[in-house]
Parts: structure tokens; sequence; C-alpha cells
């Protein structure tokens, strides 16, 4: 077989193998926890384990298919605070009923998502830096919006419902907003051409473009995208925790890398998965609920989730350097065999 | 680095379809291994969802996992604003010796940071597992108010102490002193060491942290009523942060070279300013005081740099929660009762339904020897 | 083109940073000249003294193309282990090796799985970040080390002696590392690794151990940066170094190093961290609220690189 097809091979054979052993690590943490933790294994702490992980699910969701293009979104946090903080002006000061406010916010997320679009694909600058700049911009933005101090709360009760209410009692409010949008996520990048350009972008941009794809505007609409379900985020975080304030989201953006990444994603784009991401995302949402359920500080859920990732990258260099090799064995014995 | 279109050499540029390639081939060589797999995991999750049992509702009670001798200990649910600060380390202190002398189990957990969304989490987390009382001090009264409410829903008493959450969402609030009290001592020792005139700036943690602001508001007030000669200047957020205490007094004092006093309302900050008097040279034209530990003033106390340092006794603060938390979810502490009996802080008056520590201490040279938070 | 136009097209970077900063400069001397006060001047400087060490170190590392996002969790670590050393009675001299030895082992740390095992640089020392500060905060929650000998702030040499120190040695760092990759060898091969790792490799460069001493060597300046901030103040707060990341790639990038590698000089970043380090103190004596210190932080990254792109595309439409 050529060279490249089998390059591809083994990219998607250690490919599956990483989230064989991340399905592996979740199943782990679920039997560890059931064990060790107070209350673990019942259905009311399964759905608020998922309750507490949408928003970061959300981020990481829409990270996915930034990263596959080969780039990287640091500013999802800091938009996030912007979106909680400007759909409190919009409900409050401006005086909108908060349907219209939540479109409004819609549209300020995409401005944001927008700006990061225009700086990377117009003038070509490279994600890490542009999003590090709007990842101080925009939660300066917030901060200098509320002058640090405001504080929006008071918001009407069937706003609140989507953050805080349960259908039947027992699933909460945005586990279906959030399933709907894994699914539409999942369909975009596993299903569509759409979605297949972000990995081509991402496994060579140059190659890309010489098959006829837009780069500039897929790469684009991948930010685009990014800051349009930030916002979505921004509202259900404000829904949950019942205030809007400039310090939302801090931290946001590198455990929805963390989850990206742990879900067998590649940094430099290319390679990658969105139920990968939704594994990871559960996998650190499970360890963090678990550890405190078990009386652990919370310090240790952080330690843990460093050396998870850690543990990841290297199995997943370890498995690309065994099957490199064994791909040269292969040739290695194919050439042998024609020649001889 | 994250691809930046120059990586030429990484992959050799070949026939462009294979770049799309790829992706043709991953979508039909997904193996039965993974969906195997996944299937495994979705029905351990799904049996865990179906509920092997259904979630224990009000407190466990310390059944499970405490592995207390013999039955029913309470388990008291006890959490600092931010982990990373020295005061709640001193009203850890406090609780674990209570929870000692009342055979409680004490849970204690925060964010690291000043952080009201990981508050919530934490309490969402503990109304999972099932505690008797949640003692929180709350970084920003409305957010918390809503998961403390949650809690009490499930049967979970609770109460807060340092700084409230709203009123409907607890049964207590043990508070040091009222911002009255608190603000009134700050201003008060302010007009003292400047003989009633004088500019001055005050250092808080951040602008938004709720106690600070009623503290804020409660110093403005006592400035306007009794003292019209001194003005506050500048008022500058240190996040809680002793080195940018340090910057932002040197600014200050730089910046408004009438400022003749310091007022510190968050602890990490005045040792900070001390430092930024002291490596400024001025030492005793410009007075430090502040809301803070003993311990970490002590050396700036004895130099003369910071003239006195007001707080309370924080590991009593720390006792007294505790207490309150049991006699409350033994059902001893009733709303309405006048006062509260402590063990370690006496007769303590209850106001509404603020249980009141005492008035503010103020630690000077002479005594902040023998003090040892 | 006339001699100085080159000279101005070429250093283009550089100089506008440094132009900017002189408008500032400028500003602040007819509205608020207390920040030219001596005590204000010496404060500004020793704080910005230990992020230009930083600066330095991770212009190395961008240049080499890879990234750390670790420092500021290194520079929290050594500043406890320099506290620790000192409260344990170890004379200066040896807190200070072991202040550095620590930043080193953990530069070490990140430049083993980087360069041996080929794992990306941004997640490796983004797992060490958290893992190190969740350690970090774990083991002092949040406690000051307090009650230090005498002979820890200042290296025991008074206020004006111990500014002194930190003042020279920020400056010979800067100018042994201005030297050493301009002229040695060992400089020019951290560019070459950084602009085509393959050319450097076939030119006969180990590019592995070239990544590899460079996250040591940033590991080290971390280590020495926080030693001589630690110095400046009587107890050590774990808290600090906060965001020290942010402002090193920050100044690095304000000055000039592509974030792609092989390109960049310190010049430029001397001036990205004197920039950065006015703001904080300029807000104060511009009576502006604090809350604006992120965004114009984040105005002057986007468009510092948003200059730097639309001056490529123009040189690339024309050329």
């Amino acid at each position: 077989m050529t060279m490249s097809q089998a390059k591809s091979n083994w990219s998607w054979s250690w490919l599956r193998r990483l989230e064989a052993l991340l399905v592996i690590v979740l199943v782990m943490e679920l039997l560890i926890f059931s064990r060790t933790g107070t209350n673990f294994a019942t259905r009311e702490n399964m759905f608020e384990t998922i309750k507490l992980s949408v928003e970061i699910g959300l981020l990481a969701l829409v990270m996915t298919p930034v990263i596959l293009t080969g780039g990287i979104d640091l500013s999802v946090g800091s938009l996030l605070a912007l979106c909680a903080v400007g759909f409190g002006k919009f409900w409050r000061d401006a005086g909108l009923s908060w349907p219209l406010a939540a479109a409004l916010t819609l549209g300020l997320g995409s401005l944001g998502g927008g700006l990061n679009a225009l700086l990377i694909t117009r003038l070509r600058l490279p994600p890490l830096i542009v999003t590090l700049g709007t990842f101080s911009l925009f939660r300066g933005l917030a901060e200098a919006i509320t002058q640090g101090v405001d504080n929006f709360t008071g918001f009407p009760e069937d706003f609140l419902a989507f953050g805080q209410g349960y259908y039947g009692g027992v699933i909460p409010a945005q586990v279906p907003i959030f399933l709907v949008v894994a699914v539409m996520v999942w369909l975009l990048v596993h299903r569509t051409t759409f979605g297949r350009s972000f990995r081509a972008i991402g496994f060579s941009p140059e190659g890309a473009r010489y098959a006829g794809l837009p780069v500039p505007q897929r790469m684009a609409i991948a930010y685009l995208l990014s800051g349009v379900a930030t916002a979505l985020a921004a509202m259900i975080y404000v829904a949950r925790v019942g205030q809007a304030k400039a310090d939302a989201g801090a931290g946001y953006e590198l455990l929805a890398i963390t989850a990206v990444v742990l879900g067998g994603t590649s940094i430099f784009g290319g390679v990658g998965t969105v139920t990968g991401t939704l594994l990871g995302v559960a996998a650190l949402a499970v360890l963090k609920n678990g550890l405190q359920l078990s009386d652990q500080p919370s310090e240790l859920a952080g330690i843990l989730t460093g050396g998870l990732l850690l543990l990841a990258l290297a199995g997943e260099a370890a498995m690309k350097k065994i099957s490199a090799r064994r791909g040269r064995l292969a040739t290695l014995g194919a050439s042998r065999g024609q020649s001889g | 680095m994250a691809n930046l279109g120059e990586d030429r050499f990484r992959y050799p540029a070949g026939p462009p379809a294979c770049a799309l390639g790829i992706n043709t081939n991953g979508r039909f060589t997904r193996s039965a291994l993974m969906k195997s797999l996944l299937s495994l995991v979705a029905i351990v999750f799904g049996s865990l969802l179906a509920g092997c049992k259904p979630s224990a509702p009000a407190p466990a009670g310390g059944t499970s996992a405490s592995g207390s001798a013999g039955g029913t200990q309470l388990t008291i649910a006890f959490m600092p604003k931010s982990k990373g600060n020295a005061y709640f380390i001193a009203a850890r202190q406090g609780a674990e010796q209570a929870a000692k002398d009342l055979n409680v189990k004490l849970l204690y957990d925060g964010p690291t940071e000043p952080d009201p969304a990981k508050q919530n989490e934490i309490v969402e987390t503990w109304i999972t597992r099932g505690v008797n009382v949640i003692a929180a001090a709350c970084e920003n009264r409305d957010g918390i108010s809503t998961a403390l409410r949650k809690a009490q829903s499930r049967g979970i008493k609770v109460i807060t102490y340092d700084a409230d959450a709203q009123p409907d969402s607890r049964s207590f609030f043990v508070n040091q002193a009222t911002p009255e009290g608190i603000g009134n001592a700050l201003m008060d020792e302010a007009a003292r060491l400047l003989n009633g005139s004088g500019d001055y700036a005050i250092i808080t943690a951040s602008l938004t942290a709720g106690n600070m602001i009623d503290w804020q508001k409660a110093i403005e007030k006592r400035n306007a009523e009794k003292y019209p000669n001194m003005k506050r200047v500048a008022l500058r957020p240190c996040d809680d942060l002793k080195d940018k205490a340090f910057a932002e007094a040197t600014a200050i004092m730089n910046a408004n070279p009438s400022v003749k006093l310091l007022m510190n309302i968050c602890s990490p900050a005045v040792p900070g300013a001390a430092e930024a008097v002291k490596q400024s040279g001025k030492v005793g034209q410009v007075k430090v005081i502040g809301l803070g530990l003993p311990s970490e003033n002590r050396r700036y106390v004895k130099e003369g740099v910071t003239d006195s340092v007001i707080l309370w006794k924080v590991q009593d603060l720390g006792y007294l929660t505790i207490e309150v938390a049991t006699a409350v979810a033994k059902g001893e502490l009733k709303a309405g009762a006048a006062s509260f009996r402590s063990k370690k802080a006496g007769e303590v008056k209850i106001a509404g339904d603020n249980v009141l520590l005492g008035t503010p201490f103020i630690f000077n040279k002479d005594n902040i020897e023998q003090f040892d938070f | 083109m006339s001699n100085s136009a080159v000279v101005i097209k070429r250093h283009f970077r550089e100089l506008s940073v440094a132009a900017v900063f002189g408008v500032l400069l400028l500003v602040l001397a007819v509205i608020a000249p207390g920040f030219f006060s001596r005590q204000q001047l010496l404060t500004t400087l020793t704080a910005a003294a230990p992020v230009l060490i930083a600066a330095c170190g991770m212009t190395l590392v961008i240049v080499c193309r890879q990234i750390d996002i670790s420092i500021g969790s290194q520079f929290a670590l050594c500043s406890m282990i320099a506290g620790l050393l000192a409260k344990a009675g170890l004379p200066m001299p040896v807190v200070a090796l072991g202040a550095i030895a620590s930043g080193g082992a953990m530069g070490a740390f990140n430049g083993a799985l980087v360069a041996g095992l080929g794992l990306p640089s941004i997640v490796v020392t983004l797992a060490t970040m958290v893992t190190w500060r969740e350690a970090l905060r774990w083991s002092r929650e949040g406690e000051f080390v307090k009650d230090l000998p005498d002979h820890f702030q200042w290296f025991g040499l008074g206020q004006g002696g111990g500014q002194g120190v930190i003042l020279i040695g920020a400056m010979l760092v800067f100018g042994v590392l201005v030297l050493a990759m301009k002229h040695l060898s060992a400089g020019r091969y951290v560019y070459a690794v950084g602009a085509d790792r393959e050319s450097a490799r076939l030119a006969g460069i180990r590019p592995g151990a070239v990544t590899f001493v460079v996250f040591v060597i940033i590991g080290g300046l971390v280590g020495l940066a926080a030693l001589l901030n630690a110095i400046r103040f009587a107890d050590v707060d774990p808290k600090t170094g906060t965001g020290l990341e942010l402002q090193a790639i920050a100044a690095a990038v304000i000055g000039g190093v592509a974030i792609s590698g092989g390109r960049g000089n310190l010049w430029g970043v001397l001036a990205g961290v004197l920039l950065l380090a006015s703001i904080a103190p300029a807000l104060v004596f511009l009576q502006m609220p604090p809350q604006w210190e992120k965004a114009i932080q984040g105005a002057i990254i986007l468009l510092a690189v948003a200059v730097d792109g639309w001056r490529t595309r123009k040189e690339a439409n024309i050329g």
C-alpha cells in the first residue's frame, strides 16, 4: 500500500485506541467513585454532574472544529463573561424582554467570534496570539462595562428555569439543549462535507487550498460558531447561577481545551472526533464530581486532570511510535518481498 | 505549535486528494471494538442513571462514608470564600476544634480563589452527597442564594458566616460584627490617627465582594457623619493579592502625595501596603491600618509601620459557626432567639437572625504578641 | 532606500513599540509627573525586572517554535522553595541556587516530554501548569511563608542595595542573552530549529537537544526571576506569579517575536515589558478605573499583531 494510505490507516487506528483508553478510564472512574463516593452512583448525581458540565461541554464541543482546523481559541472563557454581562445589560438596562436579550446576546457572541475570525483569516495572524489578545480584551470589556462592580440579578423565573429547572423533576433543563447542540456539532463535523473540510484544513491548509476549499471562509465559520455557542453557554451559566458578573467563566477555556485534547483531537489539527470530546468532558466532570463526593479537596481534581492529560498524551505518542515502527517494518518487509 | 500554515515539512505535500481522502477512509474504518466499548459505557452509565439506588434524599447523616462509631453523627459542610486565605485558614482551625469538641464530622471545601460560580458547584455537590448543615462564607450574595435555597428545600439547614447570602436562603448569619461596627471601628481609628482631618485611601479585595461593599458603605457613612474633614481620595482593588496591594499602595502614594493614611479592608493588603510604605521611606508620614491577621502584621506593627490592625478572634468565629450549625441541626436554636451560649465566646447576642460574635478587636503594639493566628 | 530608512524598516517593530511607550510617558509627564518620582520609577522597574527575565526566556522558547504556559506555576513554586530554604536557615547563595535549580528541573520535565516524546508543548505545559499550581495550593493552602530571616529581604543588603542587585541582575541576563542569541552558535541553533526543524536537522543540529535545553533555560530563568521577585518582600505569597505567562508571551509578541518561530529579537521584548509594566501604575496616576487594565492590554496585543499582519500582507502584495 502507498505511504499515504498507510499513514492514514495508522492515524485513525491510534486515534481509535486512544478513545478506547478514554472509555476505559471513564468506566474505571465510575466504578471507583461508586465505591468511595457518597451518593455517587445515584441517578440524581449523574444528572447533577451532567448539569454542571453543560457549559464547559458546549465550549468543548465548538472548540473541536476550531482545533481540527489547526487553530485554537483561548478567548472563550472571557467571551462567556462578556456575553453574560451583555445579556444582563440588554435585559436590565435596555429593558428588553429576556428572549430578545438572548437573541442579541447570541449576536454579541458571534461578533466576538467574528473578531477572532477576522484577525485570523483576513490578517493571517496566528490563532494563539489573536485569541490571547481577545482573551484579555473581552474580559477587560466585561469588567469595564460593569465597572467591575455591577452584578445583574433578579432574572425572571421562566428564564432561570433553563438553568435551574428540571423536566419531570429529574432531567435538568439545560441537558436537552446540550444534547441538541452535541448532535448538531457531531453531524456537522462527521457527516457533512463542510465538517470534513475542517479536518482537511487542519491536516494541510495548502493541500486543502489546492483542492479548492475556501480555507479562510471555513476557518472563519469555525470561530464564529465558537462565539455563538459561547454566548449560549453564557446564558445557561447566568440561568444556573442566577447572576451575571464580569468574573464568569474564568479558566473555562483551559478546561475545554483539556477535554478536547483528552478526547483524542490532535492540537495540530486534522485528527479528532466529537465523540472523543464528549468522552473527555465526561471523564473530567466525573473525576471532579467523584472526588468531591469522596470528600477529597478540589485541588486533587486539578492535579489528577493534569496527570491524566499528560498520560493521555504520552500514551498517544507511544502508540504513534509503535504504529510507525510497525508501518516501517511492514513496508520494509513488503519491499524486501518484492525484490527478493 | 498549532498549525500555522507553514508546516510544509511536517506532511509532504502529497496529492491533494489525500488531504481529503483520509477522512473518507476514516469514516469507513470505525471498528467493532470501538462500538462495543462505547456500548459498554452506555450500559454502565445507563444502569447508573436508571438508578441502582435512588438518591438518598435529605442528609445521609454521615452513615455511608463517615465511618463514625454508632449511627447519627452530624455532618457539617464548611465553606470559605477561598481556600487560599490565611483568614479562612484561621477560621477553619476554630471550626475543626469545635467539630472535635462537639463530635460532628466536618467537611471543608471551597474554591481556591474567590469565585462565586465554583461556590455554587460545591454546594450543589454537597446537596447530592447529603449533609446536615451547610455553613458558607458567600463571595457574592445573589448567586449562591440560589443554591442555598435548593439545599434548604432538600432539608439541609443553611447558615452563613463572615459574608452573608440573601436572608431567605439561610437560617442564621454568624457575623463577626455588624458592618457598622466594622466600618466605624476602621473610620474611628483612622480619625484618631489623623486627628480628624486628612486624606486617606482604601484598598479592598475586589470591587464586587459583597461584604467589602457593605464595609465600604459603613465607612463612607461614618466619614460623612462624624469626620467631615477627612476625604477618601482613592479606592483600588488588590484581587486578594499581597504583592498587588503593594504595587497599588505605592502608586497611590506617588499619585496622591496628600494621602496620609492607607486603610486596607482585605487581609493580604495590610502587610502589602505596610511594605509599600516602608519601601517608600514614608513610615510615620503615611499611616497604615486595616483588617488583618496579627501573625501577618506582627513585624510591621512592631516596627511602627502599621499602627493598628483590626480584626476579631477569627478562630472563635469558626468555632461559633460550628456551634450554631450544630444547634440549628439539632433544633436547639430556633428563629427568634435573642442570645446563644457559646463555649468560646460566651453569651453572644442575636440581632434578628444575625448571631454577633462581638465587637471588633484592635491589635496594636501593646497586645499583638499575645495572638497566634 | 536611504540608510536610515533601511534601519527603520528592519527595526520597525521595536521602534514602534518604543514610540508608543514614549507617548505614554509623555502623557504621564504632562498629567501626572508623580510617575517619575524616584520611588515610583524604582518600584515599577524592580517589579518589571523579573518579568523581563521571564520574557527573555519565553522569547527563546517561542523562537524555537514552542510555548510554555506553565511559567506562572513554576514562578510560584520557585518562590516558595526559596522562602522555605531561607527559613530552614540556609545561606542566601544556596537559596538562590535552589530556586534556579528547581526552576531548571521543572523546565527539564517539560523539555523531556516535548523533545523526548514529541508532545505538543502547549498541551504539555497546560498540563504541568495545572498540576503544579494545584499541588502548590494543596500543600500551602494559601499560607504565606512568614518569619523569614532578616537576610532574605534584599539579600540583606538593604533596600537600595537590593533594588540595585535586581536591576543589575536583570540587565546582565538580558545582555548575556542578547549576545548569546546573536553571536553564539548555540543561539543561532535556536533560531534554526524554530525556523525549519527538518532543515536544521539536515544541517547537523539536533533539534531535540536544542528544544530540551531551551526549556531548561526558561525554567532556570523563571527560577531566577522568582528569586529576584521574592527578595523584594519580607514574606512569600504563594499566589505570586499569577498571569506571568500571559505577560511574558504578550511582551514577546508585542516586541515582534513571531509565534511561528525563527524570528524575533530581545530589544523589542524589552520595550514590550516596559510598556506593559507601566500600564497598571499609569492607570492609578491617570485616575482611571483599574478595570481598564485588561482591556488595554488585550487591545495592545491585538494592535501589535494586527500591524504585523497588515505589513506582511502589504509586503507580500507588493513583492
